[in-house]
C-alpha cells in the first residue's frame, strides 16, 4: 500500500478539476406557488411546478397536486381523500398549461392522453387551454387521444397506471 | 477536566514540543505543503467561481438562439424568419438580435457591438462596458470614433457607462441604436445576426428546434443547455490542464513530504524506544505521532486555504489568471464572487490532510511495535 500511495494521489488529483460540477438552478415557479404534498400520493408539490395542479374550495382551503393525473383521481373519490369536503364545496380547478406552463381553469381544459411526455408519475394527462394546442401536441408527441375535462373517467385514470 | 481529555492535552503538549525540537525541518515541511494546498484550493475556488460566473452570466442568456448557416458559418439571417417562428406551438416570444464583433486597432482590442432596443438611447450615442471606457479612457459625455465598414469613422457619444455589476459579462460591450450598428456594419435592412427564442416550457425547446429545422434547413437552433454545457467543459479543460501543468510540482511534493513523514530516522526510532522504555504504550506513541502529523497538515491546510481564499477573491487570481480566463484582449477587471461550498473544501481536505496523517502513522506503528530495547541499540 505505502508504494502506491503517490500514485493513487495524483490519480485524484488530476481527478480533482471536473469534480466539481455546479448544477444549475430549477425554473421559478410561474403563477400560484406551489405548496405542501400531494393531496393524493404525498409527494412534495414544490418539487414538480410545471405540473403542480390545485383545487381551491369556497372556504379558501387548497388541495394541491404534483400533477392532473392525482388531480383527478382525488376528484372522482372525493369521499376517500377529502371526506369532510363535498364536490358543491369546489370554487375553481386550476392545471398548468403544458406550453406555457401557467394555471389555467381545468374544467375548461384540453387533456392529451398517450403521450411520449411524462409526468412526475409516469403516464400523464397533459393539460391544455385550447383544442388546437392539445392537437399539435398530439402530432408533435406522439399521443392518442384528446378528452376534454368532462369525460375524463375513473377507467381513463386507471389506464394510466 | 475529563481524564482522556486531559490525555490528549499532554500528549499534543509534547507533540508541538518535539515539533519544535526539530524546527527547521518541520517549518519547510509546512512551508512547502501549505504552498501546494495553496495551488491546488486557488484552482479549485476559481474554476468554480468562473463556472458560478458563467452559469449567472447564462441565467439571462435567451432559451435558445437561432443561427443561419451559410457554407457551415454564421450567416446574417432574414428578419423575417422571427414572424414564422413566433408560431411554432410553444414559443413564447422570439426576437430578432443584431450584433458584431469590432476590432479596435487603435486600442487592440475586440469590442461586442450590439443593437440595443431600449428607446431611451439616443441616435448616434453609445453605452459602454466598462472595460472599453478603461482601455479607450473615456467617460460620459465623451465622444468615441469607430471605424465603419468603409474605413470612414463615425463618432458616438457617450451617454453611459454600464455599472460595475455586470463587468464580466458586459465588459467589452458596446450598445448602439438598432440603425447605427446597421451603418457600422453595412448590414442591409431586414438581416438579423441571430434570432432569440424563448419557450414557453423549456421541456419543450427540442420539438421546437426540430421544428425551426423542418422550416429553416439552414438554421443552427443552440440550446442554452449546450452553452451551459460548452462553458463548464471548456472551465474544467482549462482547470485540468493547469493540474497537468502542475502535477510535476505536486508529484515532487508528495515525494518530499511522503520522504519527511515515513522515512523515521534513527534519532526518532530510539525516541520511540526510550517512551516505550519509560512506560508509554503503542497506542500513546501512535496518538503522539498523529498530533505532531495533524498539527502540521492542517496548519498548512489552513494556511494554504486562506492564502488560496485572498489570492482568488480579493486579487482575481493573479497567477494564473492568464493561463485560466483569456477570452479576449480585453480582460474583464472584476472581482470573483466568492462561491465556496463545503464539497469542495472536503474533497481539498481528503485529498491533503488526510493522506499527510495516515502517511505517517504507518512507519510510526511498525516502529512503535518494535521491542524498545532494539530500538534503543539500532
Amino acid at each position: 500500500m505505502t508504494r502506491s500511495f503517490p500514485a493513487l494521489l495524483t490519480v485524484l488529483l488530476l481527478a480533482l478539476a471536473p469534480t466539481l460540477q455546479a448544477g444549475a438552478p430549477p425554473a421559478p415557479p410561474k403563477g400560484l406557488a406551489p405548496k405542501g404534498s400531494c393531496a393524493v400520493c404525498g409527494m412534495h408539490v414544490p418539487n414538480f411546478p410545471n405540473w403542480a395542479a390545485v383545487v381551491t374550495f369556497q372556504d379558501g382551503g387548497q388541495a394541491w397536486f404534483d400533477g392532473p393525473k392525482d388531480l383527478f383521481t382525488y376528484l372522482q373519490d372525493l369521499k376517500r381523500y377529502a371526506p369532510k369536503r363535498r364536490a358543491q364545496d369546489i370554487a375553481t380547478i386550476q392545471v398548468k398549461n403544458y406550453y406555457t406552463l401557467k394555471h389555467i381553469d381545468a374544467r375548461k381544459a384540453f387533456f392529451v392522453l398517450g403521450s411520449d411526455v411524462m409526468g412526475p408519475m409516469g403516464k400523464e394527462l397533459v393539460p391544455f387551454a385550447t383544442e388546437p394546442q392539445a392537437q399539435d401536441f398530439l402530432k408533435d408527441h406522439r399521443g392518442q387521444k384528446i378528452l376534454p375535462f368532462q369525460e375524463i373517467t375513473q377507467a381513463t385514470i386507471k389506464g394510466l397506471e | 477536566m475529563r481524564p482522556s481529555l486531559q490525555r490528549h492535552r499532554s500528549v499534543l503538549d509534547f507533540a508541538l514540543s518535539s515539533l519544535l525540537r526539530r524546527k527547521g525541518r518541520n517549518l519547510a515541511l509546512t512551508a512547502v505543503y501549505t504552498l501546494v494546498v495553496f495551488v491546488l484550493a486557488s484552482l479549485v475556488f476559481f474554476v468554480q467561481a468562473l463556472k458560478h460566473e458563467a452559469g449567472e452570466l447564462l441565467e439571462h442568456a435567451p432559451d435558445m438562439v437561432v443561427q443561419r448557416m451559410v457554407a457551415g458559418r454564421h450567416d446574417p439571417m432574414p428578419a423575417s424568419q422571427v414572424d414564422a417562428i413566433r408560431e411554432i406551438r410553444g414559443v413564447e416570444e422570439a426576437e430578432a438580435r443584431l450584433w458584431g464583433y469590432y476590432y479596435d486597432p487603435v486600442y487592440g482590442g475586440n469590442l461586442t457591438v450590439m443593437a440595443s432596443p431600449d428607446p431611451t438611447l439616443l441616435p448616434g450615442s453609445a453605452r459602454i462596458g466598462r472595460g472599453v471606457a478603461r482601455n479607450m479612457r473615456v467617460a460620459e459625455g465623451d465622444m468615441v470614433p469607430l471605424r465603419g465598414y468603409d474605413g470612414l469613422p463615425l463618432l458616438f457619444t457617450i451617454q453611459q457607462v454600464l455599472a460595475e455589476e455586470s463587468e464580466l459579462v458586459a465588459s467589452d460591450l458596446v450598445l448602439l441604436t438598432p440603425a447605427d450598428v446597421r451603418t457600422l456594419f453595412h448590414l442591409p435592412e431586414g438581416l438579423a445576426t441571430d434570432l432569440a427564442v424563448k419557450a414557453g416550457n423549456p421541456r419543450e425547446l427540442a420539438t421546437i428546434a426540430a421544428k425551426i429545422v423542418e422550416k429553416f434547413p439552414d438554421a443552427r437552433p443552440i440550446l442554452k443547455a449546450e452553452m451551459l454545457r460548452t462553458y463548464e467543459a471548456a472551465f474544467d479543460w482549462r482547470g485540468g490542464l493547469m493540474v497537468v501543468v502542475l502535477s510535476s510540482a505536486i508529484l515532487s511534493f508528495i515525494i518530499f513530504a511522503w520522504d519527511k513523514a515515513t522515512g523515521l530516522s534513527a534519532e526518532e526510532r530510539k525516541e520511540i524506544g526510550i517512551l516505550k522504555s519509560i512506560g508509554w504504550e503503542s497506542g500513546d506513541v501512535l496518538l503522539l505521532k498523529f498530533w505532531e502529523g495533524a498539527v502540521v497538515s492542517l496548519a498548512a491546510f489552513l494556511g494554504g486555504v486562506l492564502l488560496a481564499y485572498g489570492h482568488v477573491f480579493f486579487f482575481s487570481a493573479t497567477l494564473f489568471e492568464h493561463a485560466l480566463k483569456g477570452w479576449s484582449v480585453l480582460f474583464p477587471r472584476f472581482r470573483l464572487i466568492p462561491a465556496l461550498d463545503a464539497y469542495q473544501l472536503t474533497v481539498l481536505f481528503f485529498l491533503t490532510v488526510l493522506p499527510y496523517t495516515a502517511a505517517t502513522l504507518v512507519p510510526c506503528w511498525r516502529a512503535a511495535m518494535a521491542d524498545p530495547d532494539s530500538a534503543m541499540r539500532s
